[in-house]
């Protein structure tokens, strides 16, 4: 859940200009401020050089140091896990506080992750980019789910494209280990706001979220539409509903319902089957005609080269 | 953990100051939380400091909030009151053996044990609620969406690891002795209710000083009419303990 506007905490949310130069309290690491990049509910996203080098890398500035240690926890642990077959999981490069007048500002250094968010890629590539990128997500998700961590807060902005489809999740300050509470969630994308279940944290959370994601790409405004209405009339059905209206969503419906009534065995399950099912979506490319004149153009072009032919080897 | 969350859009004005019996609720153990609802026009100056000082003498927190946002408000207080109250105690014990002030004091290393160990207490320790929701005149619009909030606020409760309830009233009641009404005594569950207010009377007195005592006193006693009845509290306890096993 989003926390913007705490009236405890306002003073260190203005962001901080470039230019300026993030020294280490604890370890002397410096970090020269290039430009915003993000906000998310725990922090705010810069990009930033790491001084005497050509290094870039994301630094998070947390509002709140137990709010934030408690997101480096869960990034140290996915760093413990990363092994060789799966992709790199960690991105946690240092830890520290910054001195700025007389606050302390916890902050970490991350990776940083060129792409853009998941709407602005589908915008522009074209919506059947969902393809690829929601069957890397995916995969993202299993990998998460396999070490006992649920994502929790997974909408648009927290999914990052590169050019080819690979995806990062960025923003892990709403993954609760399973079997726990969700710390982080956005109405649109929660189980509990379609009352379609609790916020206890399981792969089926995120499985939800992820199909309404799918919906909000391809029928946003169905979808707020039906977000909407009576929060007590508010169910799945409506979601439903919106795959069977909406043209561009039908060849998922089947993968769609699954997800949103939790209905696979784990997530390498739902992975699987997403596979299939784009491997296997009926191709609606516009197979164009040839037209007419061209067929004639061509069938003249072919006489008139028999004559040549004709008239050289004669 | 007791916590009160006061839901109002408007000053007291009857009765003992709320700042004083907030404080009372803090000397109980209670922490007191408070959302100004700024739907139509303001709160008003004296109103918006009101509910900063009953929050500050009640150990909590305050925030202006529309209804739109209410059920965000709500959960994000609660789950803050938490961490915070747990803080404290671990900030107590850090002082004791380290001679530190606090968590942010520690280097980032030691930081991450201790926040270990206070979000496995934010999750599980056990959790009691008094809503007191104001229904003076001006809040009768608002009351569907306050009651939207609960709902939403008792599912986030529900996926806790640790015992979580809540309880519902408002204020004032229908006649003039009456300061406080219950709506729902302790539950966890409120899939079954199909209204939480019901028989509501709006008048204009808002007893707010007079209400938070009542649910101090449900606190106590479980109820609000005095302390005549049963010590309910004793199973209860054991349940509270067995969530701390794990």
């Amino acid at each position: 859940m989003k926390e913007k506007g705490c009236s405890v905490t306002t003073s260190y949310r203005t962001s901080i200009p470039a230019g300026t130069l993030v020294t280490g309290r604890w370890r002397g690491g410096r970090y020269l401020v290039q430009r915003l990049l993000g906000q998310g509910a725990n922090g705010i996203v810069y990009l930033v050089q790491q001084a005497g080098t050509r290094n870039l890398y994301a630094l998070k500035m947390g509002y709140d140091a137990l709010d934030l240690q408690s997101e480096i926890n869960v990034l140290k642990a996915l760093q413990g896990q990363h092994n060789a077959e799966d992709r790199d999981l960690s991105y946690l490069v240092e830890v520290d506080d910054f001195t700025l007048g007389d606050r302390e500002i916890p902050f970490y250094v991350m990776r940083y992750v060129k792409g853009e968010p998941l709407s602005k890629f589908l915008t522009r590539r074209g919506g059947q980019w969902l393809d690829l990128a929601g069957l890397n997500l995916l995969k993202q998700l299993a990998a998460l789910h396999k070490g006992g961590w649920v994502f929790g807060d997974l909408k648009p902005d927290n999914v990052l494209v590169s050019a080819y489809g690979d995806v990062e999740l960025i923003d892990y300050g709403g993954v609760s280990q399973n079997g726990r509470s969700v710390k982080q969630f956005t109405e649109w994308y929660d189980r509990g706001f379609w009352n379609a279940g609790g916020r206890t944290a399981d792969a089926a959370y995120d499985w939800f979220s992820f199909a309404v994601v799918c919906i909000h790409m391809l029928a946003e405004s169905r979808l707020k539409t039906a977000a909407n209405q009576l929060p007590q009339t508010r169910s799945t059905a409506d979601l439903v509903q919106i795959m069977n209206q909406e043209p561009r969503l039908r060849p998922y419906s089947n993968w769609l319902k699954k997800a949103i009534s939790g209905g696979f065995e784990h997530t390498d399950e739902a992975y699987e089957m997403w596979k299939r099912m784009i491997s296997r979506k009926p191709v609606r490319h516009s197979v164009r005609r040839t037209p007419g004149w061209l067929k004639s153009a061509f069938a003249i072009s072919l006489f008139l080269l028999v004559c040549a032919i004709y008239l050289t080897l004669r | 953990m007791k916590q009160i969350l006061l839901i109002t859009d408007g000053c007291s004005n009857v009765g003992q100051s709320p700042v004083m019996t907030a404080s009372l609720a803090r000397q109980e153990g209670i922490t007191v939380n408070v959302i100004g609802i700024v739907d139509y026009g303001t709160i008003g100056e004296l109103g918006s400091l009101e509910i900063r000082e009953i929050a500050k003498a009640g150990g909590g927190m305050s925030q202006l909030s529309g209804t739109e946002k209410l059920a965000q408000t709500m959960q994000m207080m609660t789950r803050k009151t938490v961490v915070q109250t747990i803080q404290q105690a671990v900030n107590r014990e850090l002082k004791h053996i380290l001679g530190k002030t606090s968590v942010e004091d520690l280097p980032p290393d030691k930081r991450s044990e201790v926040v270990e160990v206070v979000d496995e207490l934010t999750e599980t320790t056990p959790l009691e609620i008094a809503l007191l929701i104001d229904a003076s005149a001006s809040m009768k619009p608002k009351l569907a969406a306050v009651e939207e909030a609960i709902r939403d606020l008792m599912i986030s409760l529900n996926a806790r690891e640790g015992m979580s309830r809540l309880a519902v009233f408002h204020f004032p009641g229908r006649h003039g002795g009456e300061d406080a009404v219950l709506d729902q005594g302790w539950t966890s569950d409120l899939s079954g209710v199909r209204s939480l207010f019901q028989h509501m009377a709006m008048r204009g007195a808002t007893p707010t000083g007079p209400a938070i005592l009542k649910v101090i006193d449900f606190f106590r006693y479980g109820t609000i009419n005095g302390n005549q009845t049963r010590p309910e509290d004793n199973d209860e306890r054991e349940g509270m303990l067995g969530d701390y096993v794990v």
